[in-house]
């Protein structure tokens, strides 16, 4: 029995959306980076479930460059994240304002 | 007909070139990690943004990319998913001048500096990921390339690792950063979801075909969500709010580099999935909707947003991220009119804007660097009578603030020009605001840009300063600069017409 492709579009739907909830919620660089995780991977679902439904294997396999271009991603943030906590002491995304504008 | 046949793949050669400039600054980082040769490091990363730029230019004139029935050796595609043509090396070519011109002056901006081989090893990596992003045809190729133009552009802009400001920069531009690129690839999911191909000819294909009937609600929230991958890459409004805190806290060679290259990458792929994927009549048909609407909105709101906060702004550097946001919104008129007849006209003037546009602002960036070098301060009123100290860089300066506002007889005047002129002419109720918006902000650009002028040329210095250093590397970019900047009106026929072919053959 095969899962029809709706549920897996308003999974992708409801991950994308929680991850866009938590980008504009947290204060925590950290939870930020998570969040974002969770877009990412909400459209990785939505690569592979449409590569199954079209029946190329393009989208899975551009899911996998995804997952491999957000492990790098993730490994410039976490390093810019380090640099900010030695500077500002806190990982907390809105205390870094001296510019505005 | 060539003397020779090259190799298929060697078509990528301008990128290429860029890759390995890289790779060999990281082997020399790996070998010396403590060397701070800066002329060695400086050089390297020049010869190579050099050598990608003359192979490009050799390319283009050999006629790589010209439709074959024009005598030329037409499209190149060495790999599926990289594509070599006129559009590919145009922006090969303004990427490569840009590159060349930061790693000139990052020669001096880096002294005292502890990481010189990572700066422009990342500064070329980050160039390479441009120069693909004018070469990928297909939604993955894009995408790589664009993180790969990225993920270095996060470094280099956080790169002053103790200085509060770079950081909080970098951490800002990483944030929207990885907040667009989520959308984006989003948005690639659904293209796929509604076509089922990535590779932008089969896109179009399927809808073309109708195979995507019914899908166009997912199609069209699909389009919406890259057009907000867009608008981050080339800091156009609703993404644009990262660029004026990313430019002023990095380090401005930089923020030159972000300004003009990336920006320019940012389009070249706007261009490209626009003209090819999309294609207006049939997209229309299936969402409901002509997506160039969205381009006139923005492109009216960005050129705004832009100009009005530059005006009010103290900040030097912070006005010019500002204008840099302005001159976005100039550039996508050019993909405002792609529907209409005579939008390759409009979309070549874009492409020469943003040609015109790599030497003028990254010369106006690399002037805040020299100031920053010679360390007078931030705001307008520090920069008062400077060009009593520093006549020629002052006179440098001069150029491209009246070539950014648009003043005749500069280049930067005829790019404008020609994009007001190609949206007359196609003279729809949009493209007529569009073009009403143009002047209106042009001229309120003038009020800003000439208060530098102002206050360079004819205010006295607020305080008495020591003597002003003449570096080298700075001096020479910033000349180069400004002498194309003025030269580029004698060889804008060419430009002119390489950039509308360009347009011509990827509108076709």
């Amino acid at each position: 029995m095969t899962v029809a492709l709706e549920y897996y579009v308003l999974l992708s739907i409801a991950l994308f959306c929680i991850g866009l909830f938590g980008v504009l919620t947290r204060r925590n660089a950290l939870m930020f980076l998570m969040s974002v995780e969770l877009m990412l991977n909400a459209a990785n679902i939505n690569l592979i479930a449409f590569a199954f439904y079209h029946g190329n294997l393009t989208g899975q396999v551009f899911a996998l460059f995804t997952m491999a271009l957000a492990a790098a991603e993730v490994a410039v943030g976490l390093g810019i994240i380090l640099v900010l906590y030695r500077n500002f002491r806190d990982v907390d995304v809105t205390v870094p304002t001296t510019m505005r504008w | 007909m060539a003397v020779f046949q090259l190799p298929e793949w060697m078509a990528l050669a301008p990128a290429l070139i860029m890759a390995v400039t890289a790779l060999a600054l990281f082997v020399f980082d790996s070998i010396s990690p403590r060397s701070t040769n800066r002329s060695l490091l400086a050089g390297t990363a020049a010869a190579g943004s050099l050598a990608s730029l003359a192979v490009a230019v050799w390319f283009s004139t050999a006629g790589v990319g010209t439709p074959t029935i024009d005598g030329g050796l037409g499209e190149i595609e060495p790999i599926h998913g990289l594509v070599v043509d006129q559009l590919a090396l145009y922006f090969m070519i303004v990427v490569a001048i840009v590159t060349a011109l930061v790693a000139v002056a990052s020669y001096d901006y880096l002294v005292d500096h502890a990481y010189q081989a990572e700066y422009y090893s990342l500064v070329m990596l980050a160039a390479t990921g441009m120069s693909m992003m004018a070469a990928a045809n297909s939604l993955v190729t894009i995408f790589i390339a664009l993180e790969l133009a990225s993920l270095p552009s996060y470094a280099l802009v956080a790169i002053l690792k103790d200085n509060r400001g770079s950081v909080e920069a970098g951490l800002k531009y990483f944030l929207i950063g990885a907040l667009s690129s989520a959308i984006f690839v989003y948005g690639i999911s659904l293209v796929y979801g509604a076509t089922g191909h990535l590779y932008l000819a089969d896109i179009a294909a399927v809808i073309e075909a109708g195979g995507a009937d019914g899908y166009g609600s997912l199609l069209g929230l699909g389009i919406l969500m890259l057009i907000g991958g867009f608008a981050y890459k080339t800091a156009s409004a609703p993404f644009h709010f990262w660029a004026p805190d990313a430019y002023e806290g990095a380090p401005a060679p930089i923020s030159a580099f972000l300004s003009s290259a990336s920006k320019a990458a940012g389009f070249v792929i706007a261009f490209r999935v626009f003209t090819e994927a999309f294609p207006v009549a049939a997209t229309q048909e299936l969402i409901g909707l002509d997506w160039t609407i969205a381009f006139v909105i923005l492109a009216i709101v960005t050129m705004t947003i832009g100009n009005f906060a530059a005006a009010t702004q103290n900040n030097v550097k912070r006005m010019l991220a500002y204008s840099s946001i302005g001159h976005a919104g100039y550039a996508l008129i050019g993909l405002a009119a792609l529907s209409a007849d005579g939008g390759e006209l409009v979309m070549g003037a874009a492409m020469m804007h943003l040609l015109v546009y790599g030497f003028m602002n990254t010369g106006a960036f690399l002037f805040v660097a020299l100031a920053e070098h010679w360390d007078v301060g931030r705001t307008f009123e520090d920069y008062n009578g400077l060009s009593a100290q520093a006549p020629v860089a002052c006179a440098a300066l001069v150029v491209f603030m009246f070539s950014l506002a648009g003043v005749p007889p500069f280049a930067g005047f005829w790019s404008k020009y020609f994009l007001f002129t190609g949206a007359i002419s196609i003279g729809s109720t949009a493209m007529l605001a569009v073009a009403a918006a143009l002047v209106v902000n042009s001229a309120l650009s003038l009020y800003y840009y000439s208060r530098l002028v102002k206050a360079v040329l004819i205010e006295d210095p607020l305080a008495d300063r020591g003597a002003l250093d003449q570096p080298t590397g700075l001096y020479a970019a910033i000349i180069v600069a400004a002498v194309m900047t003025v030269a580029l009106l004698a060889g804008f026929g060419p430009i002119a017409e390489a950039a509308t072919d360009a347009a011509a053959a990827a509108l076709a």
